[in-house]
Protein backbone atom coordinates (compact mmCIF):
# COMPACT_ATOMS: atom_id res chain seq x y z
CA UNK A 1 0.00 0.00 0.00
CA UNK A 2 3.00 2.23 -0.49
CA UNK A 3 1.50 3.95 -3.51
CA UNK A 4 -0.70 6.12 -1.31
CA UNK A 5 2.00 8.61 -0.44
CA UNK A 6 2.80 9.22 -4.07
CA UNK A 7 -0.66 10.57 -4.82
CA UNK A 8 -0.75 14.33 -4.90
CA UNK A 9 -3.37 17.03 -5.04
CA UNK A 10 -6.76 17.17 -3.42
CA UNK A 11 -7.60 13.46 -3.52
CA UNK A 12 -4.28 12.64 -1.90
CA UNK A 13 -4.90 15.22 0.80
CA UNK A 14 -8.37 13.85 1.56
CA UNK A 15 -7.01 10.34 1.64
CA UNK A 16 -4.23 11.23 4.07
CA UNK A 17 -6.66 13.18 6.21
CA UNK A 18 -8.96 10.15 6.32
CA UNK A 19 -6.12 7.82 7.23
CA UNK A 20 -4.94 10.15 9.97
CA UNK A 21 -8.46 10.47 11.39
CA UNK A 22 -8.96 6.69 11.35
CA UNK A 23 -5.57 6.23 12.96
CA UNK A 24 -6.36 8.71 15.72
CA UNK A 25 -9.76 7.13 16.41
CA UNK A 26 -8.25 3.63 16.66
CA UNK A 27 -5.37 4.76 18.85
CA UNK A 28 -7.80 6.59 21.15
CA UNK A 29 -9.88 3.42 21.43
CA UNK A 30 -6.80 1.38 22.32
CA UNK A 31 -5.24 3.84 24.77
CA UNK A 32 -8.16 5.69 26.41
CA UNK A 33 -9.31 2.92 28.80
CA UNK A 34 -5.83 2.64 30.30
CA UNK A 35 -5.57 6.43 30.61
CA UNK A 36 -8.90 6.58 32.43
CA UNK A 37 -7.85 3.81 34.80
CA UNK A 38 -4.66 5.65 35.65
CA UNK A 39 -6.53 8.94 35.98
CA UNK A 40 -9.12 7.30 38.23
CA UNK A 41 -6.38 5.90 40.45
CA UNK A 42 -5.07 9.39 41.33
CA UNK A 43 -8.44 11.14 41.66
CA UNK A 44 -10.86 11.63 44.50
CA UNK A 45 -13.85 9.52 43.51
CA UNK A 46 -16.72 9.59 45.93
CA UNK A 47 -18.31 6.23 46.69
CA UNK A 48 -21.71 7.82 47.12
CA UNK A 49 -23.62 9.49 44.30
CA UNK A 50 -22.37 12.95 45.29
CA UNK A 51 -20.22 14.67 42.65
CA UNK A 52 -16.51 13.95 42.56
CA UNK A 53 -14.47 16.04 44.93
CA UNK A 54 -11.81 16.49 42.28
CA UNK A 55 -8.11 17.11 42.64
CA UNK A 56 -5.16 14.76 42.48
CA UNK A 57 -4.45 12.44 45.37
CA UNK A 58 -2.53 9.36 46.34
CA UNK A 59 -5.14 8.34 48.89
CA UNK A 60 -6.41 5.47 46.69
CA UNK A 61 -2.96 3.91 46.78
CA UNK A 62 -2.83 4.59 50.50
CA UNK A 63 -6.16 2.85 50.89
CA UNK A 64 -5.16 -0.36 49.08
CA UNK A 65 -1.96 -0.38 51.09
CA UNK A 66 -3.86 -0.22 54.38
CA UNK A 67 -6.51 -2.67 53.07
CA UNK A 68 -3.91 -5.39 52.77
CA UNK A 69 -3.92 -5.43 48.96
CA UNK A 70 -0.17 -6.05 49.18
CA UNK A 71 -0.98 -9.49 50.58
CA UNK A 72 -2.58 -10.35 47.22
CA UNK A 73 0.40 -8.85 45.40
CA UNK A 74 2.79 -10.91 47.51
CA UNK A 75 0.71 -14.10 47.01
CA UNK A 76 0.56 -13.55 43.24
CA UNK A 77 4.27 -12.81 43.02
CA UNK A 78 5.49 -15.87 44.82
CA UNK A 79 2.92 -18.29 43.38
CA UNK A 80 3.63 -17.15 39.82
CA UNK A 81 7.41 -17.07 40.26
CA UNK A 82 7.50 -20.57 41.76
CA UNK A 83 5.20 -21.96 39.07
CA UNK A 84 7.32 -20.30 36.37
CA UNK A 85 10.61 -21.63 37.74
CA UNK A 86 9.15 -25.12 38.14
CA UNK A 87 7.63 -25.09 34.68
CA UNK A 88 10.76 -23.75 32.97
CA UNK A 89 12.93 -26.38 34.63
CA UNK A 90 10.86 -29.34 33.50
CA UNK A 91 10.19 -27.71 30.12
CA UNK A 92 13.89 -27.24 29.47
CA UNK A 93 14.51 -30.97 29.89
CA UNK A 94 11.43 -31.90 27.88
CA UNK A 95 12.37 -29.54 25.06
CA UNK A 96 15.92 -30.84 25.04
CA UNK A 97 14.71 -34.44 24.93
CA UNK A 98 12.27 -33.66 22.12
CA UNK A 99 14.74 -31.76 19.97
CA UNK A 100 17.81 -33.96 20.44
CA UNK A 101 16.61 -37.55 20.57
CA UNK A 102 14.62 -39.69 18.21
CA UNK A 103 12.42 -42.26 19.91
CA UNK A 104 9.14 -44.00 19.24
CA UNK A 105 6.12 -41.84 20.08
CA UNK A 106 8.04 -38.57 19.74
CA UNK A 107 5.54 -37.07 17.30
CA UNK A 108 2.70 -38.07 19.59
CA UNK A 109 4.28 -36.42 22.63
CA UNK A 110 4.86 -33.23 20.67
CA UNK A 111 1.28 -33.34 19.41
CA UNK A 112 -0.01 -33.73 22.97
CA UNK A 113 2.03 -30.70 24.04
CA UNK A 114 0.64 -28.68 21.12
CA UNK A 115 -2.88 -29.73 22.10
CA UNK A 116 -2.26 -28.78 25.72
CA UNK A 117 -1.77 -25.14 24.70
CA UNK A 118 -5.35 -24.92 23.53
CA UNK A 119 -6.90 -27.02 26.24
CA UNK A 120 -10.07 -25.51 27.73
CA UNK A 121 -9.33 -25.30 31.46
CA UNK A 122 -12.97 -24.65 32.26
CA UNK A 123 -13.49 -28.39 31.65
CA UNK A 124 -10.79 -29.31 34.15
CA UNK A 125 -12.13 -27.19 37.00
CA UNK A 126 -14.67 -29.77 38.26
CA UNK A 127 -12.34 -32.81 38.32
CA UNK A 128 -9.41 -30.83 39.71
CA UNK A 129 -11.64 -29.31 42.39
CA UNK A 130 -12.69 -32.83 43.46
CA UNK A 131 -9.12 -34.19 43.45
CA UNK A 132 -7.93 -31.21 45.45
CA UNK A 133 -10.84 -31.40 47.88
CA UNK A 134 -9.98 -35.03 48.58
CA UNK A 135 -6.26 -34.26 48.87
CA UNK A 136 -6.80 -31.24 51.13
CA UNK A 137 -5.44 -28.84 48.50
CA UNK A 138 -8.37 -26.40 48.53
CA UNK A 139 -7.20 -23.06 49.91
CA UNK A 140 -3.64 -24.17 49.42
CA UNK A 141 -0.99 -22.29 47.51
CA UNK A 142 0.75 -25.56 46.72
CA UNK A 143 -2.33 -26.65 44.77
CA UNK A 144 -2.44 -23.40 42.83
CA UNK A 145 1.30 -23.56 42.06
CA UNK A 146 0.90 -27.10 40.69
CA UNK A 147 -2.06 -26.02 38.56
CA UNK A 148 -0.23 -23.02 37.16
CA UNK A 149 2.84 -25.12 36.42
CA UNK A 150 0.66 -27.53 34.47
CA UNK A 151 -1.18 -24.63 32.87
CA UNK A 152 1.90 -22.90 31.41
CA UNK A 153 4.12 -25.91 30.65
CA UNK A 154 2.78 -26.80 27.15
CA UNK A 155 3.50 -23.38 25.71
CA UNK A 156 6.86 -23.16 27.50
CA UNK A 157 7.97 -26.50 26.02
CA UNK A 158 6.75 -25.38 22.61
CA UNK A 159 8.72 -22.12 22.75
CA UNK A 160 11.86 -23.83 24.02
CA UNK A 161 11.74 -26.53 21.33
CA UNK A 162 11.65 -23.67 18.84
CA UNK A 163 14.83 -22.19 20.31
CA UNK A 164 16.62 -25.51 20.68
CA UNK A 165 16.17 -26.49 17.05
CA UNK A 166 18.15 -23.37 16.09
CA UNK A 167 21.15 -24.58 18.14
CA UNK A 168 23.24 -27.01 16.06
CA UNK A 169 23.49 -30.54 17.43
CA UNK A 170 27.19 -30.58 16.57
CA UNK A 171 27.81 -28.43 19.68
CA UNK A 172 26.33 -31.17 21.86
CA UNK A 173 28.27 -33.85 20.07
CA UNK A 174 31.56 -32.01 20.43
CA UNK A 175 31.01 -31.70 24.18
CA UNK A 176 30.09 -35.39 24.44
CA UNK A 177 33.24 -36.40 22.59
CA UNK A 178 35.12 -34.33 25.19
CA UNK A 179 33.53 -36.53 27.88
CA UNK A 180 30.56 -34.47 29.05
CA UNK A 181 27.30 -36.17 29.93
CA UNK A 182 23.89 -34.86 28.82
CA UNK A 183 23.27 -32.86 32.00
CA UNK A 184 26.65 -31.18 31.64
CA UNK A 185 25.84 -30.46 27.99
CA UNK A 186 22.60 -28.74 28.99
CA UNK A 187 24.23 -26.82 31.81
CA UNK A 188 27.48 -25.76 30.12
CA UNK A 189 26.69 -25.70 26.40
CA UNK A 190 22.94 -25.21 25.87
CA UNK A 191 22.00 -22.85 28.71
CA UNK A 192 24.60 -20.17 27.97
CA UNK A 193 23.33 -20.01 24.36
CA UNK A 194 19.63 -20.26 24.95
CA UNK A 195 19.10 -18.15 28.06
CA UNK A 196 17.33 -15.38 26.08
CA UNK A 197 14.83 -18.00 24.94
CA UNK A 198 14.45 -19.27 28.48
CA UNK A 199 13.86 -15.73 29.73
CA UNK A 200 11.18 -15.20 27.06
CA UNK A 201 9.47 -18.48 27.98
CA UNK A 202 9.64 -17.62 31.68
CA UNK A 203 8.20 -14.16 31.08
CA UNK A 204 5.34 -15.63 29.14
CA UNK A 205 4.64 -18.23 31.81
CA UNK A 206 4.71 -15.61 34.52
CA UNK A 207 2.27 -13.38 32.63
CA UNK A 208 -0.09 -16.29 32.01
CA UNK A 209 -0.31 -17.22 35.67
CA UNK A 210 -0.32 -13.58 36.84
CA UNK A 211 -3.70 -12.96 35.19
CA UNK A 212 -5.25 -16.39 35.81
CA UNK A 213 -8.67 -16.05 37.43
CA UNK A 214 -10.82 -19.17 37.03
CA UNK A 215 -8.72 -21.72 38.94
CA UNK A 216 -7.97 -19.23 41.69
CA UNK A 217 -11.69 -18.53 41.98
CA UNK A 218 -12.55 -22.21 42.29
CA UNK A 219 -9.67 -23.24 44.56
CA UNK A 220 -9.10 -20.27 46.88
CA UNK A 221 -11.81 -18.89 49.14
CA UNK A 222 -9.79 -17.67 52.13
CA UNK A 223 -9.14 -13.95 51.89
CA UNK A 224 -5.51 -13.97 53.02
CA UNK A 225 -4.63 -16.58 50.39
CA UNK A 226 -6.12 -14.82 47.38
CA UNK A 227 -4.17 -13.62 44.35
CA UNK A 228 -4.44 -10.22 42.63
CA UNK A 229 -7.20 -11.10 40.13
CA UNK A 230 -9.44 -12.28 42.99
CA UNK A 231 -8.37 -9.44 45.27
CA UNK A 232 -9.32 -6.79 42.73
CA UNK A 233 -12.90 -8.00 42.65
CA UNK A 234 -13.16 -7.75 46.42
CA UNK A 235 -13.81 -4.05 45.89
CA UNK A 236 -16.96 -4.70 43.89
CA UNK A 237 -19.58 -4.72 46.61
CA UNK A 238 -23.21 -5.72 46.15
CA UNK A 239 -24.40 -2.13 46.11
CA UNK A 240 -21.42 0.09 45.51
CA UNK A 241 -17.94 -0.08 44.11
CA UNK A 242 -14.89 1.54 45.67
CA UNK A 243 -13.70 2.77 42.26
CA UNK A 244 -10.67 4.65 43.56
CA UNK A 245 -9.25 1.53 45.23
CA UNK A 246 -10.13 -0.65 42.21
CA UNK A 247 -8.29 1.72 39.87
CA UNK A 248 -5.22 1.88 42.09
CA UNK A 249 -5.25 -1.92 42.41
CA UNK A 250 -5.58 -2.26 38.63
CA UNK A 251 -2.57 -0.04 38.04
CA UNK A 252 -0.52 -2.11 40.49
CA UNK A 253 -1.65 -5.30 38.71
CA UNK A 254 -0.80 -4.01 35.22
CA UNK A 255 2.52 -2.18 35.64
CA UNK A 256 4.58 -5.40 35.96
CA UNK A 257 2.90 -6.96 32.91
CA UNK A 258 3.56 -3.83 30.83
CA UNK A 259 7.22 -3.81 31.81
CA UNK A 260 7.61 -7.51 31.04
CA UNK A 261 5.70 -7.25 27.76
CA UNK A 262 7.90 -4.62 26.19
CA UNK A 263 10.85 -6.90 25.41
CA UNK A 264 8.68 -9.97 24.84
CA UNK A 265 6.16 -8.97 22.16
CA UNK A 266 8.18 -9.75 19.04
CA UNK A 267 9.19 -13.18 20.25
CA UNK A 268 5.58 -14.01 21.07
CA UNK A 269 4.34 -13.10 17.62
CA UNK A 270 7.08 -15.12 15.99
CA UNK A 271 6.26 -18.10 18.23
CA UNK A 272 2.55 -17.97 17.55
CA UNK A 273 2.28 -17.60 13.80
CA UNK A 274 5.58 -18.99 12.60
CA UNK A 275 4.01 -22.11 11.19
CA UNK A 276 1.49 -20.22 9.09
CA UNK A 277 3.91 -18.26 6.97
CA UNK A 278 6.15 -21.11 5.94
CA UNK B 1 26.35 -54.12 30.89
CA UNK B 2 27.29 -51.84 28.02
CA UNK B 3 24.43 -49.95 26.39
CA UNK B 4 24.41 -48.96 22.74
CA UNK B 5 24.39 -45.17 22.17
CA UNK B 6 20.81 -45.37 20.84
CA UNK B 7 19.57 -47.17 23.92
CA UNK B 8 21.37 -44.71 26.17
CA UNK B 9 19.78 -41.79 24.27
CA UNK B 10 16.34 -43.31 24.66
CA UNK B 11 16.82 -43.68 28.40
CA UNK B 12 17.97 -40.04 28.63
CA UNK B 13 14.97 -38.92 26.58
CA UNK B 14 12.65 -40.90 28.85
CA UNK B 15 13.90 -39.24 32.04
CA UNK B 16 13.93 -35.80 30.49
CA UNK B 17 10.36 -36.06 29.27
CA UNK B 18 8.97 -37.84 32.32
CA UNK B 19 7.98 -34.74 34.39
CA UNK B 20 6.20 -33.12 31.46
CA UNK B 21 4.54 -36.41 30.64
CA UNK B 22 3.31 -36.76 34.23
CA UNK B 23 1.86 -33.24 34.05
CA UNK B 24 0.08 -34.00 30.80
CA UNK B 25 -1.43 -37.14 32.30
CA UNK B 26 -2.14 -35.78 35.79
CA UNK B 27 -3.55 -32.39 34.84
CA UNK B 28 -4.92 -32.94 31.35
CA UNK B 29 -5.68 -36.54 30.40
CA UNK B 30 -6.84 -38.03 33.69
CA UNK B 31 -9.05 -35.07 34.74
CA UNK B 32 -10.63 -35.09 31.27
CA UNK B 33 -11.50 -38.77 31.61
CA UNK B 34 -12.66 -38.26 35.19
CA UNK B 35 -14.83 -35.37 34.00
CA UNK B 36 -16.39 -37.74 31.50
CA UNK B 37 -17.11 -40.22 34.29
CA UNK B 38 -18.62 -37.48 36.49
CA UNK B 39 -20.92 -36.44 33.66
CA UNK B 40 -22.73 -39.78 33.90
CA UNK B 41 -23.47 -39.32 37.62
CA UNK B 42 -25.64 -37.07 39.77
CA UNK B 43 -22.74 -36.11 42.06
CA UNK B 44 -23.18 -32.81 43.90
CA UNK B 45 -20.73 -30.56 45.70
CA UNK B 46 -22.37 -31.48 49.03
CA UNK B 47 -21.91 -35.21 48.49
CA UNK B 48 -18.33 -35.21 47.21
CA UNK B 49 -17.17 -37.92 49.62
CA UNK B 50 -19.96 -40.38 48.89
CA UNK B 51 -19.77 -39.75 45.15
CA UNK B 52 -22.82 -39.83 42.93
CA UNK B 53 -25.05 -42.47 41.42
CA UNK B 54 -24.82 -43.51 37.80
CA UNK B 55 -27.57 -41.80 35.81
CA UNK B 56 -26.50 -42.62 32.26
CA UNK B 57 -27.10 -39.89 29.74
CA UNK B 58 -29.65 -38.06 31.89
CA UNK B 59 -27.45 -34.97 32.40
CA UNK B 60 -26.87 -34.70 28.67
CA UNK B 61 -30.53 -35.03 27.73
CA UNK B 62 -31.50 -32.57 30.45
CA UNK B 63 -29.02 -29.98 29.22
CA UNK B 64 -29.67 -30.43 25.50
CA UNK B 65 -33.46 -30.19 25.98
CA UNK B 66 -33.43 -27.48 28.65
CA UNK B 67 -35.11 -24.19 27.80
CA UNK B 68 -31.85 -22.28 28.26
CA UNK B 69 -29.79 -24.49 25.92
CA UNK B 70 -30.62 -22.59 22.74
CA UNK B 71 -29.92 -19.20 24.35
CA UNK B 72 -26.62 -20.39 25.75
CA UNK B 73 -25.60 -21.92 22.42
CA UNK B 74 -26.46 -18.73 20.49
CA UNK B 75 -24.70 -16.54 23.06
CA UNK B 76 -21.56 -18.70 22.95
CA UNK B 77 -21.34 -19.34 19.23
CA UNK B 78 -22.70 -16.11 17.77
CA UNK B 79 -21.96 -13.34 20.25
CA UNK B 80 -18.97 -14.51 22.24
CA UNK B 81 -17.15 -16.31 19.43
CA UNK B 82 -18.20 -15.30 15.91
CA UNK B 83 -18.83 -11.60 16.46
CA UNK B 84 -15.80 -11.00 18.66
CA UNK B 85 -13.42 -13.01 16.45
CA UNK B 86 -14.59 -11.40 13.19
CA UNK B 87 -14.37 -7.92 14.69
CA UNK B 88 -10.92 -8.43 16.15
CA UNK B 89 -9.62 -9.82 12.85
CA UNK B 90 -11.11 -6.92 10.87
CA UNK B 91 -9.93 -4.27 13.29
CA UNK B 92 -6.52 -5.91 13.62
CA UNK B 93 -6.17 -5.92 9.82
CA UNK B 94 -7.08 -2.21 9.62
CA UNK B 95 -4.55 -1.33 12.32
CA UNK B 96 -1.85 -3.43 10.65
CA UNK B 97 -2.50 -1.87 7.21
CA UNK B 98 -2.39 1.62 8.71
CA UNK B 99 0.86 0.92 10.53
CA UNK B 100 2.37 -0.50 7.35
CA UNK B 101 1.33 2.48 5.21
CA UNK B 102 4.03 4.79 3.94
CA UNK B 103 2.04 7.80 5.11
CA UNK B 104 2.15 6.87 8.80
CA UNK B 105 5.79 5.92 8.50
CA UNK B 106 6.47 9.34 6.95
CA UNK B 107 4.89 11.18 9.86
CA UNK B 108 6.87 8.92 12.25
CA UNK B 109 3.83 7.50 14.00
CA UNK B 110 4.66 3.79 13.84
CA UNK B 111 6.82 3.61 16.96
CA UNK B 112 4.27 5.55 19.02
CA UNK B 113 1.50 3.33 17.66
CA UNK B 114 3.41 0.15 18.50
CA UNK B 115 3.77 1.34 22.09
CA UNK B 116 0.08 2.25 22.29
CA UNK B 117 -0.92 -1.18 20.95
CA UNK B 118 1.13 -2.78 23.68
CA UNK B 119 -1.06 -1.28 26.40
CA UNK B 120 -4.32 -3.23 25.82
CA UNK B 121 -2.28 -6.31 24.93
CA UNK B 122 -0.35 -6.30 28.20
CA UNK B 123 -3.45 -5.55 30.26
CA UNK B 124 -4.60 -8.71 32.05
CA UNK B 125 -8.20 -9.64 31.08
CA UNK B 126 -9.36 -9.09 34.68
CA UNK B 127 -8.09 -5.51 34.53
CA UNK B 128 -9.46 -4.99 31.00
CA UNK B 129 -12.94 -5.80 32.27
CA UNK B 130 -12.49 -3.42 35.22
CA UNK B 131 -11.30 -0.61 32.94
CA UNK B 132 -14.38 -0.91 30.74
CA UNK B 133 -16.78 -1.32 33.66
CA UNK B 134 -15.37 1.99 34.84
CA UNK B 135 -15.90 3.60 31.41
CA UNK B 136 -19.40 2.11 31.10
CA UNK B 137 -20.43 3.04 34.64
CA UNK B 138 -23.72 4.99 34.68
CA UNK B 139 -22.71 7.32 37.52
CA UNK B 140 -19.00 7.98 37.04
CA UNK B 141 -18.30 6.55 33.58
CA UNK B 142 -16.58 8.62 30.92
CA UNK B 143 -18.74 7.23 28.10
CA UNK B 144 -21.97 8.29 29.77
CA UNK B 145 -20.68 11.76 30.57
CA UNK B 146 -19.50 12.16 26.97
CA UNK B 147 -22.86 11.04 25.54
CA UNK B 148 -24.78 13.18 28.03
CA UNK B 149 -22.72 16.30 27.32
CA UNK B 150 -23.16 15.93 23.56
CA UNK B 151 -26.89 15.43 24.07
CA UNK B 152 -26.96 12.02 22.36
CA UNK B 153 -28.70 10.55 25.40
CA UNK B 154 -30.74 12.31 28.06
CA UNK B 155 -30.35 9.74 30.85
CA UNK B 156 -27.29 7.67 31.78
CA UNK B 157 -27.27 4.17 30.28
CA UNK B 158 -26.15 1.17 32.35
CA UNK B 159 -24.50 -0.44 29.32
CA UNK B 160 -23.73 -3.74 31.04
CA UNK B 161 -27.21 -4.10 32.53
CA UNK B 162 -29.34 -3.15 29.52
CA UNK B 163 -30.46 -5.92 27.17
CA UNK B 164 -29.80 -4.00 23.95
CA UNK B 165 -26.30 -2.85 24.91
CA UNK B 166 -24.89 -5.63 27.05
CA UNK B 167 -23.52 -7.85 24.26
CA UNK B 168 -22.00 -4.99 22.25
CA UNK B 169 -20.42 -3.81 25.52
CA UNK B 170 -18.91 -7.22 26.31
CA UNK B 171 -17.68 -7.55 22.71
CA UNK B 172 -16.03 -4.13 23.02
CA UNK B 173 -14.07 -5.33 26.05
CA UNK B 174 -12.94 -8.53 24.30
CA UNK B 175 -12.03 -6.75 21.07
CA UNK B 176 -10.07 -4.09 22.96
CA UNK B 177 -8.08 -6.72 24.83
CA UNK B 178 -7.44 -9.11 21.92
CA UNK B 179 -7.01 -6.94 18.81
CA UNK B 180 -3.34 -6.01 19.48
CA UNK B 181 -2.15 -9.61 19.09
CA UNK B 182 -3.93 -9.83 15.72
CA UNK B 183 -2.66 -6.43 14.60
CA UNK B 184 0.96 -7.09 15.49
CA UNK B 185 0.91 -10.58 13.94
CA UNK B 186 -0.62 -9.27 10.70
CA UNK B 187 1.84 -6.38 10.62
CA UNK B 188 4.70 -8.87 10.88
CA UNK B 189 3.20 -10.80 7.95
CA UNK B 190 2.63 -7.62 5.92
CA UNK B 191 6.26 -6.68 6.26
CA UNK B 192 7.30 -9.92 4.58
CA UNK B 193 5.39 -9.11 1.35
CA UNK B 194 7.99 -8.39 -1.33
CA UNK B 195 7.69 -4.81 -2.59
CA UNK B 196 8.01 -6.04 -6.20
CA UNK B 197 4.66 -7.84 -5.99
CA UNK B 198 2.74 -4.61 -5.44
CA UNK B 199 4.90 -2.71 -7.92
CA UNK B 200 4.31 -5.33 -10.60
CA UNK B 201 0.57 -5.20 -9.94
CA UNK B 202 0.61 -1.41 -10.14
CA UNK B 203 2.47 -1.48 -13.46
CA UNK B 204 -0.11 -3.92 -14.78
CA UNK B 205 -2.74 -1.28 -13.99
CA UNK B 206 -4.22 -2.75 -10.82
CA UNK B 207 -6.12 -0.28 -8.64
CA UNK B 208 -5.20 -0.07 -4.97
CA UNK B 209 -8.26 -2.11 -4.06
CA UNK B 210 -7.26 -4.76 -6.61
CA UNK B 211 -3.75 -4.81 -5.18
CA UNK B 212 -5.16 -5.35 -1.73
CA UNK B 213 -7.68 -7.94 -2.90
CA UNK B 214 -5.39 -9.97 -5.16
CA UNK B 215 -1.90 -9.45 -3.73
CA UNK B 216 -2.00 -8.43 -0.06
CA UNK B 217 -4.98 -10.45 1.15
CA UNK B 218 -3.95 -13.79 -0.39
CA UNK B 219 -0.51 -13.26 1.09
CA UNK B 220 -1.98 -12.66 4.56
CA UNK B 221 -4.54 -15.45 4.35
CA UNK B 222 -2.49 -18.19 6.09
CA UNK B 223 -1.75 -15.86 9.03
CA UNK B 224 -5.38 -14.72 9.19
CA UNK B 225 -6.58 -18.34 9.25
CA UNK B 226 -4.20 -19.37 12.00
CA UNK B 227 -5.10 -16.32 14.09
CA UNK B 228 -8.80 -16.88 13.45
CA UNK B 229 -8.72 -20.50 14.49
CA UNK B 230 -6.63 -19.79 17.60
CA UNK B 231 -8.96 -16.95 18.53
CA UNK B 232 -12.00 -19.18 18.13
CA UNK B 233 -10.47 -21.82 20.39
CA UNK B 234 -9.45 -19.27 23.04
CA UNK B 235 -12.71 -17.34 22.99
CA UNK B 236 -15.23 -20.17 22.81
CA UNK B 237 -13.99 -21.46 26.20
CA UNK B 238 -13.52 -18.07 27.74
CA UNK B 239 -14.94 -17.61 31.19
CA UNK B 240 -13.53 -14.34 32.53
CA UNK B 241 -14.90 -11.74 30.14
CA UNK B 242 -18.57 -12.61 30.52
CA UNK B 243 -18.30 -13.65 34.15
CA UNK B 244 -16.55 -10.52 35.34
CA UNK B 245 -18.40 -8.08 33.07
CA UNK B 246 -21.95 -9.21 33.81
CA UNK B 247 -21.89 -12.42 35.88
CA UNK B 248 -23.88 -13.94 32.96
CA UNK B 249 -26.58 -11.31 33.56
CA UNK B 250 -28.75 -9.35 33.50
CA UNK B 251 -30.59 -12.45 34.73
CA UNK B 252 -29.04 -15.12 32.55
CA UNK B 253 -29.18 -13.00 29.40
CA UNK B 254 -25.46 -13.28 28.58
CA UNK B 255 -24.94 -16.82 29.90
CA UNK B 256 -22.41 -18.79 27.83
CA UNK B 257 -21.19 -22.41 28.06
CA UNK B 258 -18.21 -21.57 30.26
CA UNK B 259 -20.24 -19.54 32.76
CA UNK B 260 -22.95 -22.22 32.74
CA UNK B 261 -20.34 -24.86 33.68
CA UNK B 262 -19.25 -22.71 36.60
CA UNK B 263 -22.76 -21.71 37.70
CA UNK B 264 -24.05 -25.29 37.65
CA UNK B 265 -21.05 -26.62 39.60
CA UNK B 266 -20.38 -23.87 42.12
CA UNK B 267 -23.73 -22.11 42.52
CA UNK B 268 -26.24 -24.95 41.95
CA UNK B 269 -23.63 -27.42 43.27
CA UNK B 270 -24.53 -29.97 40.55
CA UNK B 271 -21.07 -31.18 39.57
CA UNK B 272 -22.33 -34.08 37.45
CA UNK B 273 -24.60 -31.92 35.34
CA UNK B 274 -21.91 -29.25 35.00
CA UNK B 275 -19.41 -31.89 33.87
CA UNK B 276 -21.78 -33.02 31.12
CA UNK B 277 -21.80 -29.43 29.76
CA UNK B 278 -18.00 -29.51 29.93
CA UNK B 279 -17.96 -32.69 27.83
CA UNK B 280 -20.20 -31.01 25.23
CA UNK B 281 -17.71 -28.12 25.11
CA UNK B 282 -14.78 -30.51 24.84
CA UNK B 283 -16.36 -32.26 21.85
CA UNK B 284 -16.85 -28.95 20.02
CA UNK B 285 -13.29 -27.93 20.88
CA UNK B 286 -11.89 -31.26 19.72
CA UNK B 287 -13.41 -30.55 16.30
CA UNK B 288 -11.69 -27.16 16.14
CA UNK B 289 -8.48 -28.67 17.48
CA UNK B 290 -8.59 -31.28 14.72
CA UNK B 291 -9.04 -28.48 12.16
CA UNK B 292 -6.02 -26.68 13.61
CA UNK B 293 -3.85 -29.75 13.39
CA UNK B 294 -5.15 -30.58 9.95
CA UNK B 295 -4.19 -27.17 8.54
CA UNK B 296 -1.31 -25.88 10.62
CA UNK B 297 -0.23 -28.23 13.35
CA UNK B 298 1.35 -30.91 11.22
CA UNK B 299 3.43 -28.67 8.99
CA UNK B 300 4.59 -26.80 12.05
CA UNK B 301 5.50 -29.99 13.85
CA UNK B 302 7.57 -31.02 10.86
CA UNK B 303 9.34 -27.67 10.98
CA UNK B 304 10.05 -28.07 14.65
CA UNK B 305 10.93 -31.68 15.18
CA UNK B 306 11.21 -33.15 11.69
Amino acid sequence: MSISAQKTGLSGLIERGGMLALFLVLMTFLLAPAVFVFKGSVENISISLVANEGGLTLKNYGKILSDGYFVYVFNSLYICILATVLSCTISLFAAYGLSRFRFPGRGFVFGAIMGGQFFPWIILVNPIFIFFARAGLINSHLGLILCYTAFITPFTVYLLVGYLTTIPKSLDEAAIVDGANRLQVIWMVILPIMWPGLVAAATFGFLQSWSEYLLALALITEDGLKTIPLGLYQYFGDVQVDWGAVMAGSVVATVPTLLLFLPLQKKLVAGLTQGATK
Amino acid sequence: MKLTPTARDRISAFWMLLPTFLILIGFYLYPTLYNLELSFTDITLLRLRQGGDFVGLENYSEFLTSSSFLDIAINTIFWLTVVSVVLRLALGLVVALLLNSKFLQDIRMTTVARLIILVPWATPPVVAVIAWRWLFDPTHGAINSLLLSTGLISDPVAFLATLTTVWPAIITIIVWNTTPLVAVSLLAALQTIPEELNEAAAIDGATRWQQFRFVTLPYLMPTISVLGLMSVIWTFNNFVYVWLATGAGPGTFTNVLATEVYLKAFVDLRIGYSSAIGVVMAVVMAAFGALYFRFFGLSEMQDKVG
